[in-house]
């Protein structure tokens, strides 16, 4: 148990800090797929003998190539392509799991998640990619803002941002290849995704944004690992549960005190 | 010597296609250029091809520095959490090592920057909490603290109040004594006609020079071709058709 409240409150730094990012540049679908995508590597992570962060992570890149591959040159919609990907890898990953896997548990803990069984390693995996998200944001946040409040100046005002961005999806894979032990594979924007877009509801500036997501993705985590252990239950759908009831409220309260809610 | 100077420019999006040809013109400093052109006349394929984005097929374009661009507000995002500061202080990140924080100095000619387009008093409100007219002066701001020889603006004064307008144009003529050149695009003739010099295009250059002698109503009918009204009483030639990109 001890782990697993670790692993949660180191998550919540990707969470906060890159699941701003991803709410405020409108990745969300991104950072659900990239997430489902890693769902075949996991299966063969086993039978291989493969960290399955590693398998996952090659998994989650892949993706990201194929996907700027096929949306290269205008000819099909960046969500078009991520569709198509996220069905691929999903359809792969059940064939695949189909003769990995004699009853359906172990498929379960791998598309919603399980904290039972993390390692030391897990851990340090975990921290590793929290760090580098914090050092990403320190190095890249002009550029990442710029773009994504008016791309069409971002050169004019000395910005490479084709690079940054790109160095943002990276991260975004890294962050969801480790929220995969928590969440598993289907359940990603829980985490990613779920926390900043609450705090967004109310938080007007970015400082604020990503500093309350952190502290809303840690609370949120803390208390849906306890009730999963009460109600034995997952804590990727414990936490889905409770943080889609957080947004609801959060969302309910901010209309009915006639504040816009940003889009 | 010019700061902008344009010589046999051909260029355009992809293999094939040329969304602009034979454009030759140059402006010295502390001068105003009004670009005018209908929808798809090839005024954002210029300023692309002049800020480095655009491939140059052929000709040559030469600048006395790095160009600063003001879009149209419109291109903005309203729901991002920054304030008109926030946006005023991205004129300073192109030079400011990423490992820097933005200091006092860099804030300082922010709020300056501000104060000149009579903004001070909202510099910590949310950029889309504020008027179009607003939103434009803090985008005008924040290519002020970029401090460029040479300004790129996309339609600056459509579509703002006549305070935002009024605050636009005087900042221009300081602009101009400073000795900085202005490519304002625009589809208003009669503001295009208060400007220095003009350019026609219409997929290539129509004409250039000083207003009084290029706009004539040839120049102006080969340049926006079915758009143009023409008023009685004078000759008086509009632009119609505000177009968004």
């Amino acid at each position: 148990m001890q782990r697993a409240l670790a692993e949660v409150l180191l998550l919540a730094v990707p969470a906060g800090v890159l699941g701003s990012w991803i709410v405020l540049r409108r990745l969300a679908f991104f950072a659900h797929a990239v997430g489902t995508v890693t769902f075949p590597g996991l299966v063969v992570a086993g039978p291989w003998g493969i960290a399955p962060q590693l398998t996952a992570l090659a998994a989650a890149l892949g993706f990201g190539a194929a996907q700027e591959r096929l949306g290269r040159g205008g000819r099909l919609a960046p969500d078009a392509a991520t569709g198509l990907l996220l069905v691929a890898a999903l359809a792969v990953g059940v064939v695949l799991a189909s003769d990995v896997y004699e009853s359906g548990a172990g498929v379960d803990s791998l598309l919603f998640g399980t904290l039972i069984g993390l390692r030391a390693s897990d851990l340090w995996f975990t921290a590793a990619v929290a760090a580098g998200a914090l050092a990403l944001d320190a190095a890249l946040r002009r550029s990442w803002l710029a773009a994504g409040f008016e791309p069409a100046s971002a050169r004019s005002l000395g910005l490479r941002t084709a690079r940054s961005d790109r160095l943002l999806l990276v991260g975004i894979a890294a962050a969801a290849v480790v929220a995969l032990s928590a969440v598993g594979a289907l359940l990603v924007a829980v985490i990613l995704v779920v926390p900043a877009a609450t705090v967004r509801l109310v938080c007007t500036r970015l400082a604020p944004l990503q500093l309350g997501a952190t502290a809303l993705a840690a609370a949120e985590g803390v208390i849906a690992l306890w009730w999963a252990d009460r109600l034995n239950v997952g804590p990727g759908p414990a936490m889905a549960v409770l943080g889609g009831a957080v947004f609801a409220a959060v969302a309910l309260w901010t209309a009915r005190a006639g504040g816009e809610v940003p889009a | 010597m010019s700061a902008v100077r344009v010589a046999g420019l051909s260029g355009g999006y992809g293999p094939g296609r040329q969304a602009l040809r034979d454009v030759t013109f140059a402006a010295g400093p502390g001068r105003v250029v009004g670009v005018l052109g209908p929808n798809g006349g090839g005024k954002p394929t210029l300023f692309r091809a002049l800020l480095g984005e655009l491939p140059v097929r052929r000709g040559e374009v030469a600048l006395a520095g790095a160009p600063a661009y003001v879009p149209q507000t419109e291109r903005a995002r309203l729901d991002f959490p920054v304030s008109a500061l926030d946006v005023a202080l991205m004129g300073a990140y192109g030079r400011t090592p990423w490992y820097r924080r933005l200091g006092r100095r860099e804030r300082d000619a922010a709020r300056a920057a501000l104060a000149r387009v009579g903004l001070a008093a909202v510099s910590d409100e949310t950029f889309g909490a504020l008027s179009g007219g607003q939103r434009q002066r803090i985008l005008l701001a924040r290519a002020l603290v970029q401090d460029a020889p040479v300004l790129l603006l996309d339609e600056p004064l459509s579509g703002v109040d006549g305070a935002s307008a009024a605050g636009i144009e005087r900042v221009f003529g300081e602009l101009r004594d400073e000795g900085r050149t202005l490519l304002v695009a625009t589809h208003d003739v009669h503001q295009a006609a208060r400007f220095d010099l003009v350019l026609c295009l219409h997929g290539r250059q129509v004409g250039f020079g000083r207003p009084g002698e290029t706009l004539t109503p040839e120049v102006l009918r080969a340049t926006y071709g079915a758009e143009l009204i023409v008023l009685e009483g004078g000759g008086t030639a509009v632009g119609v058709g505000h177009h968004a990109h």
